[in-house]
């Protein structure tokens, strides 16, 4: 899969080229030229801070639409579990996923079993393996495409273990060609996303070489809908039985809540992973197994596709896991270890670093090109204004560099030049 | 005092091809691991070995967290030559009365609340010289410490 593909799409007829987006992008892959924000395709890694930025919803979501369920006779979604989070204290999973049938889907399929399961075999996971320390889990796929791009060194510490919605909708297609008779392809298997990351891991997936997934609904799209549904329906199957430590997995610190392996640490919203990567690559935190991070602040249920606000969503999950009480039927532990066995788990593919913009031949290119955009950077205001079009100062620099763009596109010197000043003149005002 | 630990031609001559300096604070833990950080930004733009990056990162946060619990203030400075980059770090400072001592694993005179903060294991100076190729210190009571070390580019 062609991993310039984004999720992220800019409406040219709602952006007015203000600069918020390209100003939140944590890798600074947005630049506003002509009014209009556009992707740099090869620094993004979807995860949604422009979205959140703009004011004037031109940043937006690919995601499925409608007729996208036309194409398969057997139509199955699988939330994810932040849906549980939306509708309050008092709706049941179950209410959740019967509204979920009457709205295009033949049935839906609960994910916090999967993940209950995925931890359990992260847990055995990690008794069996060597270093490097810590290792980070792939749940998130901003994280994954972060460490692509920004902390190749850390490759080799993400674990090899697929995601559990992968995981789940991989299995459900067996069993539904199985049990229904179904071939493979006439099952349309749709994820209901919280945010533009997962999106597009279901659009360009990495470790793997075609999502489990036909396609995702984005979570905030479907809610009014199924307000409606759940609304006007009964109460769901009764017997639905729902993994209280799978559904904490909406959360940060929700993975580990449930493992049995203690020595871990939790990271989330973007700053906090970046600052915790650059300790890990300067070997700090090597004595910890296993870092569970997440780019949103507070794990899922912070997306920016929610529609419930993420303190009134934590409630909501804290309250369904006291609900829930203690699990009468954990996932048993020799049918994780025979699943890790059958490599039921594994990534299909390995992950490997992202070229994110274009070399130097050698390091003395390398050296060249880096004292040209020091120079750059002199000549240019250092106010990380942004009105460029680019971010702040360094990046317009950069794109000089690469004949992107030119000093004119900076307006502090075009002040400058317009009143006959010279640079250096206006470098000291 | 010093301790030269000749560890694979500790004085090869060589032309610089590029320097860069950062000056470091002494208690200055809130920004602790930036310099560190830079540098590898600027060795990641040289597209050198992730492995090289690596090893000097570990070297150079070590040596930054040392002059934050220890010293007053230093300069890094970071050397790149056909063949490895180098840093030099000078500070000014209280000085190791006896650097052997230093170089011992667990040999820690760090203070109750740095231990708190996470640091003072005494694995800061044998880490270094363990992840380098090339590794030297010198070191003055009451006047301050130099350390130089470097890694090598692969062939």
């Amino acid at each position: 899969m062609d991993q310039n593909e984004h999720t992220i799409l800019f409406d040219a007829e709602r952006c007015i080229g203000c600069v918020a987006c390209s100003v939140a992008c944590p890798t600074r892959a947005i630049r506003v030229r002509h009014s209009l924000a556009r992707l740099k395709p090869e620094l993004c890694i979807d995860c949604g801070a422009c979205v959140e930025a703009c004011a004037y919803e031109a940043a937006r979501a690919r995601t499925s639409s409608p007729s996208d369920l036309q194409r398969f006779r057997y139509r199955v979604a699988i939330p994810s579990l932040t849906l549980y989070a939306q509708f309050g204290r008092d709706v049941h999973p179950a209410q959740v996923l019967d509204a979920l049938t009457r709205l295009g889907f033949e049935s839906a399929y609960d994910l916090s079993w999967m993940s209950e399961t995925l931890g359990q075999a992260t847990d055995a996971w990690l008794t069996e393996s060597r270093g490097p320390w810590p290792k980070i889990s792939v749940t998130c796929p901003a994280i994954v495409r972060l460490i692509q791009i920004r902390y190749p060194e850390l490759l080799p510490n993400l674990i090899p273990l697929e995601s559990g919605r992968e995981l789940a909708a991989k299995m459900l297609r067996r069993r539904l060609t199985a049990e229904h008779g179904l071939a493979p392809e006439d099952i349309g298997i749709f994820f209901v996303t919280p945010c533009t990351a997962i999106m597009n891991s279901i659009l360009a997936p990495v470790g793997l070489d075609r999502s489990h997934f036909d396609g995702a609904f984005a979570l905030n799209e479907l809610y009014g809908p199924l307000l409606k549904a759940i609304k006007q329906g009964g109460p769901g199957d009764p017997d639905a039985r729902i993994s209280a430590r799978g559904v904490m997995w909406a959360l940060a610190g929700g993975m580990t809540a449930g493992m049995r392996n203690a020595n871990t640490m939790t990271v989330h919203g973007m700053r906090d992973v970046q600052f915790v990567f650059d300790r890990i690559e300067a070997g700090k935190f090597q004595s910890v197994d296993f870092i569970e991070a997440w780019s949103c602040p507070d794990g899922c249920v912070s997306g920016g596709l929610t529609m419930e606000g993420r303190y009134a969503a934590q409630r909501a999950i804290q309250h369904l896991v006291k609900r829930l009480g203690e699990q009468d039927h954990p996932v048993k532990e020799e049918k994780v270890r025979a699943m890790l066995r059958e490599h039921f788990f594994d990534l299909e593919e390995e992950i490997r670093a992202r070229e994110s913009r274009s070399a130097a031949r050698d390091l003395r290119e390398a050296i060249a090109w880096k004292k040209e955009r020091a120079a750059l950077l002199a000549r240019l205001p250092r106010k990380d204004c942004a009105a460029c079009g680019a971010p702040d100062c360094a990046t317009l620099a950069d794109d000089i560099l690469r004949g992107e763009a030119s000093l004119d596109d900076c307006v502090f010197l075009r002040i400058a030049r317009l009143e006959g000043r010279g640079e250096s003149e206006e470098r000291k005002r | 005092m010093s301790e030269e630990l000749p560890r694979a031609g500790a004085e090869a001559p060589g032309e610089i091809l590029y320097s860069e300096r950062w000056t470091i604070r002494g208690g200055d833990f809130d920004h602790g691991g930036e310099v560190a950080a830079a540098v590898k930004s600027t060795l990641r733009q040289f597209a050198v070995a992730p492995e090289v990056i690596r090893r000097l990162s570990i070297a150079n946060f070590e040596a930054e967290m040392n002059v934050i619990m220890y010293a007053e203030e230093a300069v890094l400075e970071l050397q790149v030559l056909p063949d490895r980059a180098r840093v030099t770090l000078a500070d000014r400072g209280q000085g190791i009365p006896d650097i052997g001592l230093a170089m011992q694993e667990g040999w820690s005179t760090a203070t109750p609340e740095m231990r708190q903060r996470g640091f003072g294991a005494g694995l800061g100076l044998p880490n270094i010289r363990k992840n380098c190729d090339e590794f030297a210190i010198e070191s003055t009571v009451g006047v301050g410490t130099t350390l130089r070390y470097g890694v090598r580019f692969p062939l």
